[in-house]
């Protein structure tokens, strides 16, 4: 990688056209561009020639100009909402699509003035957040004096059969989880024309928009939240439910209480079963997911564990450990690359919490901890020896994981060997991926019979989770709501925009009025 | 869900081997794009999937006519054109119908593949693809590399003003732009094939 410096080197374009570079090697080549003209040129080339360029420039134009005869009257997702144009904003001028677009049929007509609708005995008062799986609306029940927040799953969800079915059955057992970490949920309607689950509403922000606001977290926050999480999850997994979908934005920290909750149980298994397509990859964001997730193998509960392994991570330092611009990329990295040394990014970090978390991390779900169970311990045990180190000395399961990392990193061949086992694992992964992809034809051979591509393998892998998510989008719009695709992914991303305190304040000195 | 019955029937055609596996894969790769043109021909959201049933179906019978040209995958680059010429076909037929029910009825019209469609026809074709494939490729990428790659390629918009008004590197504009349209490029080959460049039909 050195000898790269003020060379020129075509291979490395290739490769990154085919997103397949290393971080630092993105990162050369970053600067590299900057300056390099021969670079820049070679690398327009190597995407396509002048013709192929062209002719998707004139198309993509002529489909956002509205005069192509299957375009007009369909909003176009294609058009980048966070770039000031002229000709984009007087575009997107009025093609605003209002959230509660969907949930239109579905509420009755409200009873009080302040109300956007009812949904049998609650008044729904604002929309919270919505995306691709369904949409979060705040709501007030008369009876018994509460707000309450209700997810109604969304339509091109809610027409699976057997995604619905999920959905009570996850919802049901989710609610036989009663414990201080997990958000509760009150009741669960199934049947209805599109499904809804009614939760408490709480005054809390997630632990995504701390993030986003502070950067990384100071180490005892570090571990009381994940010692709550920790809970939490053992809870869930106690019932025999693998949450699948652990990520900071759904962990919400409730305000003025140190009180941390998991939520979104279920939900995420829902939504799977809809949106796996027949190459067997999830969609969504895979930051979090863990490799066995990644590769649309079967989790266990630790999968959980290494999604909370990831939390951990980003809380100490501020950002995923796996980071790529493209979902492949992220996927790749979960399956393949050692994150970045947490002591790198965050040298306040002990140590002994570093190693923890990467045996959280570890890409061989055998080789994390047991059960959450211990994990929640373990922190529990790390919380007294920071606040008094002296009376309290760290667990020993803890503090040799401090002394392993410091082997492994000198242990350059052990890396060298773990690296080829992984290698090998992802060729698995690949024949199982391509056998996948012809779910219904289990003799598929894995040969590749439509050519010579080299991109082909990547292509399997990484086209499912966005076709998934394309198609659920699809299916969805019905001819309108192709904007609301681009909020596939975040839901919890929009549900963070909104202030949910001032929200709340703003309904509490509401209430006589509503009342 | 019929989906697996329409294949079922149409392995039996297959007899196995190298065609089969040619059919599961071109279905794999075509269906998402039948759906997207299906839904942006107004067909009414509950008849979507009937619809990209019956225009699979269509396809699936013309199985009868192909004849082995002896080349290197032939029944790919047939199956291609004739996909192509019935969703062309389709495409006619729908849109003098938007509003009307999609359903059993497009069997018979789709029935008769049709003659070798015009270059409008084909560049109209051609345009749904690349539309859908960009849609597609779309969700890849993070946001910031959507938009430089927009401002810059189609907006026309300078490299360097759109890496000042996005706060990000032109390095990294380069890098993602490049990448956005191999990916699109890439996406669009996987359905189109060799198809519209080889002008051989059954």
């Amino acid at each position: 990688m050195k000898s790269f410096s003020s060379n020129c080197d075509p291979q490395l374009l290739q490769r990154s056209l085919e997103d397949v570079l290393s971080e630092q090697q993105e990162e050369w080549l970053e600067s590299h561009l900057e300056d390099c003209a021969t670079c820049q040129q070679q690398l327009t080339e190597l995407a396509g020639d002048a013709d192929g360029w062209s002719r998707v420039e004139a198309v993509l134009r002529e489909e956002i100009s509205g005069t192509h005869p299957l375009g007009r009257g369909i909003i176009s997702t294609l058009i980048p909402g966070n770039l000031e144009s002229p000709v984009q904003s007087s575009r997107r001028f009025g093609r605003e699509i209002l959230p509660a677009d969907f949930a239109v049929d579905f509420l009755e007509p409200g009873r009080e003035p302040d109300s956007l609708g009812r949904l049998n005995d609650i008044e729904i008062r604002a929309i919270i957040g919505h995306g691709g799986n369904g949409i979060v609306l705040k709501g007030y029940q008369k009876e018994l004096n509460r707000l309450v927040a209700v997810k109604v799953m969304a339509p091109q969800l809610a027409a699976n059969a057997e995604a619905r079915k999920r959905f009570a059955r996850e919802a049901q057992a989710t609610a036989a989880i009663v414990h201080p970490n997990v958000m509760p949920i009150l009741t669960v309607h199934s049947r209805s024309q599109l499904p809804y689950l009614v939760m408490p509403y709480v005054d809390c922000e997630s632990l995504q928009q701390r993030l986003d606001r502070e950067g990384s977290l100071p180490t005892l926050d570090v571990l009381r939240i994940g010692h709550q999480v920790a809970r939490g999850l053992a809870a869930a997994h106690a019932q025999g439910l693998v949450h699948r979908d652990v990520k900071p934005a759904n962990i919400l920290l409730e305000r003025g209480v140190d009180r941390v909750m998991l939520t979104d149980f279920g939900l995420a298994r829902a939504v799977d079963d809809a949106t796996l397509t027949s190459t067997g990859l999830i969609a969504g964001t895979p930051q979090y997911m863990s490799p066995e997730q990644a590769r649309g193998d079967s989790v266990c509960t630790q999968s959980d564990l290494f999604s909370f392994g990831s939390v951990m991570y980003a809380m100490s330092t501020g950002r995923p450990p796996f980071r790529a611009q493209t979902s492949y990329g992220i996927i790749r990295r979960v399956i393949d690359d050692d994150p970045r040394p947490i002591g790198d990014l965050n040298s306040e970090i002990p140590i002994w919490l570093e190693g923890l978390i990467e045996r959280l991390l570890a890409k061989h779900r055998d080789a994390r901890f047991t059960s959450a169970d211990e994990v929640a311990f373990l922190l529990q045990e790390c919380i007294a020896h920071v606040q008094q180190p002296h009376s309290n000395p760290l667990p020993q399961t803890v503090k040799s994981l401090a002394k392993t990392r410091r082997r492994t990193q000198r242990a350059k061949g052990t890396q060298l060997r773990i690296q080829l086992i992984m290698l090998a694992s992802l060729a698995v992964t690949l024949v199982v991926i391509l056998i996948a992809s012809g779910a219904f034809d289990r003799e598929t051979n894995p040969d590749n019979p439509v050519g010579e591509n080299p991109y082909q393998q990547n292509e399997l892998t990484t086209s499912a989770p966005i076709k998934s998510r394309g198609e659920s989008a699809a299916a969805w719009n019905d001819g309108i709501g192709e904007d609301l695709q681009q909020l596939d992914v975040e839901m919890d991303r929009l549900l963070e925009k909104l202030d949910l305190s001032e929200l709340n304040e703003h309904e509490t000195s509401n209430q006589p009025k509503g009342q | 869900m019929d989906q697996p019955e329409t294949r079922h029937s149409l392995i039996a055609h297959l007899k196995g081997g190298d065609n089969e596996r040619a059919w599961v894969e071109f279905v794999t790769l075509y269906e998402p794009f039948l759906q997207h043109l299906v839904i942006r021909l107004g067909v009414p959201q509950r008849d979507v999937a009937d619809v990209v049933q019956q225009v699979l179906l269509t396809i699936a019978k013309s199985v009868d006519g192909w004849k082995d040209d002896g080349q290197s995958a032939s029944f790919r680059r047939w199956l291609t054109t004739v996909a192509r010429n019935i969703v062309i076909k389709f495409m006619h037929k729908e849109r003098r119908q938007v509003g009307g029910r999609g359903g059993s009825h497009f069997v018979e019209l789709l029935e008769q593949v049709p003659a070798t469609p015009d270059r409008e026809q084909i560049a109209r074709y051609e345009h749904e693809l690349i539309v859908w494939a960009a849609e597609q490729v779309r969700h890849e990428f993070i946001d910031t590399s959507w938009t430089a790659f927009w401002a810059t390629v189609i907006d026309g918009q300078l490299v360097k003003d759109v890496a000042n008004q996005l706060g990000i590197t032109c390095g990294s504009i380069y890098m993602s732009r490049s990448r956005i349209m191999a990916r699109i490029r890439r996406k669009v080959d996987e359905v189109l094939d060799d198809a519209l460049t080889t002008e051989d039909h059954p």
